[in-house]
């Protein structure tokens, strides 16, 4: 069985042909590229944007937008699944901008000192659905990422996976763990500063190697 | 803030793709950054770095239904009103074929017959050169569904026009003064406006049609100013 990480090269070379051809307008080459892509596009957005009627409207726009940005993606520059990732999580993020604005709207991830009865972020994930501490864990075939999330703290990336994968904002996380705005905001600040050290120092390692 | 300056453009672009740039500043973020490269080269390198995480999460499938609405949004389909007007449009693809390739014209006539409930065949009318133009050759044809409630137009061959110049498609009866169908274009097909015939094509007491050169935006009298280039009689 492929490991996630070996699945996604695979599924972005072809995603990247089939982008060049949707750019030049081709339906069916865009229709596959839905093929590939939406599972994945649709988990990513249901993590963070709960409500799964507007995680549909959402991943509506997001093919809407790639469709016609399509001629701006740059094989040579991006990895498709990650350009479309970024697409699909932004609309995520700003649709939770948009809820709060929306009074008529439950808020989305309730704090514990809500005490109507309704479930709170952390009890909204589906049953079965892993929480983001596990995902990082699991994140440890995919790699250098992998091994450098092994480098954080427990803290770190608690904070880390809460923000990225939930699309919880730093208050919101400080919320969950019950710290202080000002430590988490520290703690996902430093994880992504070690983060980005490792894997710089593991790709010089690679180039060494390599070279 | 000088976006420009290396760590804080970087340190941006990481709580930007990480998700924790907000509000307002998630917004300010992204209206810099199509004028910033150094800060869209920070926003790729943390994409680069962050994304593959996702790679952990199981696929979720969409409804089945999601794809068709998308390519709705995409490629909107003509609307409602102009789905009879469709398939007897496809009988001018028919009529285009016999100048091109079998298969066209067999997919037009499959699409004809298995339309039955369009009672009555649409009307075709062909529009003949009438030599006053050398560069206006070829034919023109102009279709109506039974109804008059729709039609098309186009030259069988593209034809030339100045580009200060456009083409006008007028329609009349056997004794009245032309009335215009419309500006047409030289080059493609133009779908005229609904209800162009009062009365519906039987209604109207349409004899014949022409096509003249007009000045962009058409006529300025409402009457044919310029030379007929096409003209065509409707079977009686």
């Amino acid at each position: 069985m492929n490991t996630p990480a070996a699945d996604w090269s695979d599924r972005s070379r072809e995603l990247a042909q089939q982008l060049a051809r949707s750019a030049l307008g081709d339906r069916s080459a865009f229709q596959r590229v839905y093929a590939l892509s939406s599972g994945h596009l649709f988990a990513v957005i249901l993590r963070i944007q709960r409500d799964r009627s507007l995680a549909e409207d959402l991943l509506q726009e997001v093919y809407v937008n790639a469709w016609k940005a399509a001629g701006s993606f740059d094989a040579q520059r991006a990895q498709p699944l990650t350009w479309l990732t970024h697409i699909a999580r932004n609309k995520a993020i700003d649709s939770l901008r948009r809820a709060q604005a929306q009074p008529r709207l439950e808020p989305l991830h309730r704090g514990d000192d809500d005490d109507d009865g309704g479930p709170s972020a952390a009890e909204r994930v589906a049953d079965d659905a892993p929480g983001p501490a596990a995902l990082l864990e699991r994140a440890s075939d995919a790699r250098q990422l992998g091994q450098c999330m092994q480098g954080l703290s427990a803290q770190q990336r608690q904070s880390v996976a809460l923000a990225f994968f939930d699309g919880l904002s730093h208050a919101e996380v400080a919320q969950q763990l019950r710290q202080p705005l000002g430590t988490v905001k520290s703690w996902v600040r430093r994880a992504l500063a070690t983060l980005k050290a490792c894997l710089e120092r593991a790709a010089q390692a690679d180039g060494a190697v390599e070279g | 803030m000088d976006y420009a300056r290396k760590p804080l453009a970087d340190a941006l672009a990481a709580q930007y793709v990480a998700g924790t740039l907000r509000g307002a500043a998630r917004r300010r973020f992204e209206a810099l950054l199509p004028g910033h490269p150094a800060l869209q080269a920070a926003v790729a390198d943390w994409q680069a770095r962050l994304m593959p995480l996702t790679s952990v999460l199981d696929d979720v499938p969409p409804p089945p239904h999601t794809w068709e609405r998308i390519a709705q949004r995409l490629w909107p389909a003509p609307p409602a009103a102009a789905v009879e007007p469709a398939s007897w449009w496809r009988g001018l693809a028919l009529w285009r074929a016999l100048a091109g390739t079998a298969t066209v014209a067999a997919l037009a006539l499959a699409v004809l017959l298995a339309r039955p409930d369009a009672a009555l065949p649409p009307v075709v009318v062909v529009l003949q050169p009438t030599g006053k133009d050398p560069a206006m050759d070829g034919s023109m044809v102009a279709s109506f569904s039974a109804d008059g409630r729709a039609a098309v137009a186009r030259p069988v061959r593209a034809v030339a026009v100045r580009p200060d110049r456009t083409l006008q498609l007028w329609w009349a009866t056997a004794e009245g003064k032309p009335r215009s169908l419309g500006l047409i274009r030289g080059d493609g097909t133009t779908v005229l406006r609904a209800g162009a015939l009062p009365g519906g094509l039987q209604g109207s007491g349409i004899d014949h049609m022409a096509v003249s050169v007009e000045p962009p935006g058409g006529s300025p009298t409402g009457q044919p100013t310029g030379p007929v280039v096409f003209y065509g009689k409707l079977a009686p």
